[in-house]
């Protein structure tokens, strides 16, 4: 165990052993025991006509399960009483069983929908933590932005480190900074855009310096949102390691390896599929499309064919780093989508742009969405300062930033930064709102 | 999604922190500490009259994990299951939808910060607690927030590396002596000094708090001594 991998065999598997393995996975085990148990799939299959019957191979798969989504499960949940949304395969009423704890969605996108889990041992984040290069009898910051039960620190337990528990604020850097310099940890998940920039406003008067208190990580994980470039260039500035994390559909989480070249899915434990966001036809490998996933191994509350609403590129070419799992690279959300006469505007478009004027260089900005077609785009943006010729000056120059970016001119409120750190939570603010 | 494969245990499970007299100290713990202090909150789950096939929704910060995973576990431990959000103006409004989605018996450390999320939110606090059969605060603005709106919330006080509940008496915490010594300070201060064994021990450890020691049996029917606030907790 001595080397980058955590679990070689799995990790660098031949990738069409990796499909067959999924195959197996999927049609000789979780999808029957879905389809048994489920209320929702059961329910959406009927609705379509197809049984299990008609599920034989892989192509079938593809070509005949039906989708569901979040609106999916929260229909279901308020038309059938099922507080669950019809995805919980045991039953809840057992005692000792294994559904230890209901944790629930973020509720980003809407009412949050329940997730029954099981919390016991470590998660398949052993892999990246191993990866960074955290080993043994070291320790790890777990500064993770919400708390949804021990899954996190008994990962970090699981490759023999111990977590040290900090809280997802800014007001925790001078206790982050001691235990950094007293403990040494090598590891730290995970680090956030808002605390990035709140470490770089506030380190000085806190008396920290930055270098200093990263110096012992061999890395730290960044999620959230994408990374921009602003606090790409300050955690590189500080000679942070770090390492870009995201979910998979609900069905499991990914992250860039030491080759930095985009987030690996574990495919032993995830099906994924990128389609047309518009239809059902997959896109290329690498072009970017709608993730779409389905669990292997969660027999809880299993997901079959969830469209996530994320769309993101994938490419299944084997990484530098020796293993072969599919890579992942987050494009934005689906229905964060606007189209402003036919030129279609998603937040990660216009990030390079608001982040150009040095006043609003923290990107903090909402794209106001009425709808997916709009007359002008208009958008709120966050400023640190009025700058030298005050905010009508300012307003124009983020105009013409956007403009020569996308080539669609917005309208633009501004406000100060701290109005849109008040609307989100701890580690990302809302990137689109109704008004 | 779990790992096949994983390293040996460290031996501190976690680090942790604890209030020192109004100062946060790190504080390791064991896995035999956490697994004591799991089972020792059994007491505390039936006190908040969780059970088999109950859901309670403990509020916290990660921050606070040495004192809410035993909870967990207890909740596991007597056959119940948990629920977490976070302890913050932000989510409380995930607090209240869990509230209103899984019919909790029990909600632990709701503080000034998920009132204060909650109001701002429009919501009327006797009606998103009102269904919950136990509400446990963790300081003085949410108790008496609960109580101003006609509810009649518990403590959940930490005391040191431990914690203690009220029971339905509300009239004083109640804190497990086999395992804690309570004690009064010279300055009336109250002081902690585990007498069990533990990685991480204390000895008249001042917790920043003034109150009074209760030995009298509770109403409850518990003999386990009981802390009385005399002095704001936060």
């Amino acid at each position: 165990m001595n080397d980058r991998y955590f679990e070689r065999a799995v990790e660098t598997m031949p990738r069409d052993q990796l499909e067959k393995l999924q195959e197996e996975k999927l049609l000789g085990d979780l999808l029957p025991w879905a389809y048994e148990r489920s209320p929702l799939v059961r329910d959406t299959w009927e609705r379509t006509g197809v049984t299990i019957d008609d599920i034989k191979t892989m192509d079938d798969f593809r070509e005949k399960v039906p989708f569901i989504d979040k609106d999916a499960i929260r229909r279901f949940r308020d038309g059938s009483n099922d507080r669950y949304g019809g995805l919980l395969c045991v039953d809840p009423l057992r005692a000792g069983g294994p559904f230890t704890a209901v944790f629930s969605t973020s509720g980003t996108t809407g009412d949050p929908t329940l997730v029954p889990s099981v919390t016991s041992g470590p998660s398949i984040l052993t892999r990246e933590f191993w990866e960074m290069g955290c080993r043994p009898g070291e320790y790890f910051v777990e500064m993770l932005f919400t708390y949804r039960g021990p899954g996190i620190h008994q990962t970090i337990r699981g490759i023999g480190a111990t977590p040290v528990f900090v809280d997802h604020s800014p007001f925790e850097f001078p206790n982050v900074y001691r235990l950094s310099r007293e403990l040494r940890p090598t590891g730290w998940y995970t680090m956030s855009t808002p605390l990035i920039l709140a470490l770089d406003q506030m380190a000085p008067s806190m008396g920290i310096d930055p270098v200093d208190m990263f110096a012992s990580y061999k890395g730290v994980v960044y999620a959230g949102e994408p990374l921009g470039a602003r606090a790409r260039a300050l955690l590189e500035s500080w000679g942070v390691d770090f390492f870009v994390h995201t979910g998979v559909a609900d069905v499991g989480a990914a992250t860039e390896c030491r080759e930095h070249d985009g987030c690996h899915i574990w495919e032993d434990i995830a099906f994924v599929e990128v389609l047309d966001p518009e239809g059902d036809e997959p896109v290329a490998d690498g072009e970017r499309g709608e993730l779409v996933g389905t669990t292997l191994v969660d027999k809880i509350a299993p997901l079959v064919r969830y469209r996530s609403d994320d769309l993101v590129r994938v490419t299944q070419e084997r990484c530098a780093c020796g293993r072969t799992h599919a890579r992942m690279w987050p494009v934005g959300r689906k229905s964060d989508e606007v189209v402003v006469d036919g030129v279609s505007v998603l937040p990660g478009d216009i990030w390079p742009a608001i982040e150009s004027v040095p006043e609003t260089s923290a990107a903090l900005f909402q794209v106001i969405r009425s709808g997916r077609e709009l007359d002008r785009l208009r958008l709120r943006v966050g400023y640190a300062r009025e700058g030298p010729h005050g905010l009508a000056d300012l307003r124009g120059r983020v105009v013409d930033a956007v403009e020569a970016t996308i080539g669609v001119a917005p309208d633009v409120e501004l406000v100060p930064n701290e109005e849109l750190l008040r609307q989100g939570p701890p580690h990302k603010i809302p990137r689109v709102a109704k008004r | 999604m779990s790992s096949t494969v994983r390293m040996p245990a460290p031996d501190v499970w976690g680090v942790g922190r604890v209030l020192i007299g109004g100062q946060t100290v790190p504080w390791a713990v064991s896995q035999r500490d956490v697994d004591d202090e799991s089972r020792a909150h059994v007491v505390s789950m039936r006190r908040l009259g969780v059970g088999v096939g109950d859901v309670v929704v403990i509020c916290s910060l990660l921050s606070e994990t040495i004192h809410v995973f035993p909870l967990e576990q207890a909740a596991n431990l007597v056959g119940a299951r948990y629920s977490s959000t976070d302890a913050t103006e932000f989510d409380a409004f995930r607090t209240a939808a869990m509230i209103r989605q899984v019919s909790p018996t029990a909600v632990i450390g709701v503080n000034r910060d998920v009132v204060t999320g909650l109001r701002n939110l429009g919501h009327d606090l006797r009606e998103v607690f009102e269904p919950v059969g136990a509400v446990a605060t963790t300081d003085d603005d949410a108790h008496r927030a609960l109580e101003h709106a006609g509810l009649a919330p518990r403590r959940w006080l930490k005391l040191g590396p431990t914690s203690g509940f009220e029971c339905g008496e509300r009239d004083g915490v109640h804190f497990d002596a086999a395992r804690l010594r309570v004690g009064v300070g010279g300055d009336g201060g109250l002081t902690v000094t585990t007498t069990a064994n533990r990685l991480t021990a204390c000895a008249d450890l001042p917790i920043g708090l003034r109150g009074e020691l209760v030995s009298d049996p509770c109403p409850c029917g518990s003999d386990d001594p009981r802390v009385r606030l005399t002095q704001s907790s936060g």
